[in-house]
């Protein structure tokens, strides 16, 4: 290509060919990465006549969004529900509603209002998630923004600044000021002279001033981008005092929130249904042909010449079931307990899978103290037990709201929460809250508490596999065992994740095409 | 509703509604305690839940009711303990009735030995458990041994080293756990704990 740039030749195809042509002929020169996803698998369609019947096991979301393929390709599908309810660990909790933990059933006492609500599982949708937002789309469920991260928010601990909170601005204005500094200073002590000419030297030390607020001779001194300690709009803007690189050092949001808004999951902007997580499930509901069987408590799965047997429980009563084939969306580890024909190899691997322990409060605010003080959705980090506080970024400026009081992924702190009762919980959670935001306590109407290593029919979230057990047992796990298929984000690389769910149930499908296929010729 | 949904499904499936000989229902309101214990309560060590079918009824109310008040399960070190303790607190005295009796009825086949442990040198450790336990580790109520031979034997272990390290069995209230406690000092290695919970497992 002559006499011409590439991207005055990809605007002359795109006036000739359109944007698709634009498109196509970038990803053929390179210039954008081609996204896996296209779109849910094409299921092979069922025959007119004599449907070919399918059973799911369990409702979570990989359980829906396969029935729901299922259904559209003209399977005659029946979903097996244990729990009360559909949605497994989506769970959007309002007034009323029943949080069903093994041994402290707890009912959600917020005030009726559609702004009160608690997304105890998923509360978050990256924009990279597509098979997610695909189906959000597909069903007509209505997103909007949710900020997840707020500079305004705080990092607290007790060991860190005699245990002031300290705005997130603040730290990470002074965190990068202070690794400015140290970059500017070797920079200037010919640490790079073998990497760099003197020229690059000069513009590494004209980066590291412009990266940290710098002064001319490469000292941090604050910086008026974390605000003032003056009243910025009448009066001289002064910044607030630098941290001590050693108080930096010594705290331990660096390597816990410092990056939280950084990590691929969580960049921004993120995304959430409007009025809770549950309309994704509600979505998949209105789109079935035919309603999960609630109550059903699946006790036995056997795999038969040609198909599978299923024998669940319902108030008290055996009911066998047949079908032409089976998805499993039910907690690997509950396996073991249900009895089945499945090969010694296969069991190996459904044990493998292990439970996770994540731990969530909401509390009931009587009002949106946090508003006052600046912070519109995002996230403070404490180094107590509690891990995170979570601004709601809907219904700005209404009287109350619905506080995320913690949420736990260490085991260790998920372990003391789960042990205490709820009432105790709240308490626990309430002391630590105080320490951010003094008087917290006395705006706590009524919370709520979700161990989910102890809610009935789930026993865990954030399943995981070791590495070893991984190698050996994920990739004959996302294989069928007969006419048995497993699925749930527990068959994915990421689970605790939505899309890990959904990206199961497409891998499942993409099998079930392939034995369709052979089960034919 | 429930029903004709059911009947869909009998109708769309060809399902059959085969009552199942020998096989225990659930009594309603107790569905939870087969998500960890398992269908039939067979057990499930992936959650730390064992085998209850073949236990006796006199000790599965005591231990029912030791949950109950705490006399097992609030130590902080035994997890699975707790869970069973918060579990248990909530039922009444006719509930933990009529799980003891819903429990005897199960039906579900014995475990096999799922630890590698050498079983004879369990033989020898097991002579002064027999004195209590039985021969065949088929219990003794009135010296209040529970018969153990169906108990999974990683379930059997985890409460060797319970009662060992003063986990199970310190409580003032828990006469026969304090026996057990006492007892436990036979065994001193871990190596032992594991032979002797392989031995009493594979007993016919
Ligand atoms: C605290 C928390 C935060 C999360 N945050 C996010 C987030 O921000 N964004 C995001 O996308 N994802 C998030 N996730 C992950 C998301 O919730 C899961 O990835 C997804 O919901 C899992 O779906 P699943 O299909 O794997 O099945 P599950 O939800 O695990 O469903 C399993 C189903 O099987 C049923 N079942 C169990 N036993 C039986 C039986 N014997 N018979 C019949 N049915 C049975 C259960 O009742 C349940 O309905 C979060 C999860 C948690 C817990």
């Amino acid at each position: 290509m002559k006499n011409i740039s590439r991207r005055q030749f990809l605007t002359y195809v795109g006036a000739v060919g359109g944007t698709s042509a634009l498109l196509k002929t970038s990803i053929a020169m390179g210039l954008m990465k081609e996204d896996p996803f296209k779109g849910p698998v094409k299921v092979t369609p069922a025959p007119i006549k004599n449907k070919p019947s399918v059973l799911i096991l369990g409702s979570g979301i990989a359980g829906l969004a396969t029935a729901f393929e299922l259904e559209q390709a003209g399977y005659d599908c029946t979903i097996l529900e244990a729990s009360f309810r559909a949605g497994g660990r989506n769970l959007t909790v309002r007034n009323g509603d029943k949080i069903d933990e093994m041994g402290h059933t707890q009912i959600c006492n917020f005030d009726k209002q559609d702004n009160l609500f608690f997304n105890c599982g998923p509360a978050r949708i990256p924009g990279h998630h597509k098979r997610t937002l695909h189906y959000c789309k597909a069903l007509n469920v209505p997103l909007q923004i949710k900020a997840n991260s707020s500079k305004m928010a705080y990092f607290q601990d007790d060991k860190f600044l005699g245990g002031k909170p300290k705005r997130i601005i603040e730290y990470h204005t002074d965190a990068r000021g202070l690794m400015s500094e140290l970059l500017w200073k070797s920079a200037d002590s010919n640490t790079f002279n073998q990497m760099l000419n003197a020229e690059d030297v000069e513009k590494l030390m004209d980066f590291s001033k412009a990266f940290g607020d710098l002064t001319e001779n490469g000292k941090y001194i604050g910086s008026e981008r974390a605000g003032s300690i003056t009243d910025r709009m009448l009066d001289y803007p002064q910044p607030h005092a630098p941290m001590e690189l050693k108080a930096l050092l010594d705290s331990r949001f660096w390597y816990g929130g410092l990056l939280g808004a950084e990590l691929y999951d969580w960049c921004e902007p993120l995304m959430e249904p409007i009025g809770g997580m549950d309309a994704v499930v509600k979505g998949f509901l209105r789109h079935l042909k035919k309603p999960p069987v609630l109550n059903a408590q699946v006790k036995k799965i056997f795999n038969k010449a040609n198909g599978v047997e299923v024998t669940y429980e319902q108030g008290g009563e055996f009911h066998t079931v047949t079908a032409d084939y089976c998805f499993n969306n039910i907690p690997a580890y509950f396996m073991a307990g249900i009895e089945n024909n499945f090969s010694s190899t296969y069991q190996a691997g459904l044990n493998s899978v292990k439970r996770g322990h994540l731990f969530k409060i909401a509390y009931q605010m009587k009002s949106r103290f946090w508003e006052d003080d600046g912070i519109y959705g995002g996230i403070s980090y404490s180094a107590d037990a509690i891990s995170q506080i979570w601004y709601p970024s809907h219904d700005i400026n209404a009287q109350k709201g619905i506080l995320l009081g913690a949420y736990t992924w260490d085991p260790k702190h998920s372990a003391m929460f789960e042990s205490l009762t709820p009432l105790e919980r709240l308490k626990v959670g309430a002391m630590s809250g105080e320490k951010i935001h003094p008087g917290y306590s006395k705006y706590i109407e009524n919370g709520i508490s979700i161990p989910w290593a102890r809610m009935n029919h789930q026993m865990g979230c954030g399943m995981r596999m070791n590495k070893d057990d991984f190698k050996t047992y994920f990739h004959l796990l996302q294989k069928p065992e007969g006419r048995h298929f497993m699925i749930g984000d527990q068959i994915s690389h990421h689970s605790g994740w939505q899309e890990g769910a959904l990206a199961s149930s497409e891998q499942a499908l993409g099998q079930f095409n392939h034995l369709v296929a052979t089960n034919r010729t | 509703m429930w029903l004709k949904v059911i009947l869909s499904v009998g109708m769309l499936m060809s399902a059959a509604n085969m009552a199942l000989a020998n096989e225990a229902h659930t009594p309603q309101g107790l569905e939870y305690c087969t998500v960890c214990h398992g269908s039939q309560l067979k057990g499930n060590q992936n959650i730390g839940a064992p085998r209850l079918t073949s236990l006796p009824a006199w000790y599965l109310s005591r231990q029912l009711n030791n949950f109950q008040q705490g006399v097992r399960g609030s130590h902080p070190k035994d997890t699975t303990g707790g869970e069973m303790m918060s579990m248990v607190s909530t039922f009444s005295d006719e509930q933990i009735a009529e799980i003891v009796s819903w429990i005897v009825s199960t039906e579900s086949t014995k475990p096999a030995v799922s630890l590698s442990a050498d079983a004879h040198k369990g033989e020898q450790l097991y002579k002064t458990c027999a004195a209590c336990h039985g021969v065949n580790a088929q219990g003794n109520e009135a010296m209040g041994a529970p018969n153990i031979s169906g108990l999974n034997d990683w379930y059997i272990l985890t409460q060797l080293n319970h009662f060992r390290d003063g986990i199970r069995g310190g409580d003032a209230e828990d006469i026969y756990g304090q026996q057990m406690k006492a007892a436990s000092a036979i065994v001193t290695t871990k190596e032992e704990a594991e032979s002797l919970a392989v031995y009493i497992t594979q007993l016919k």
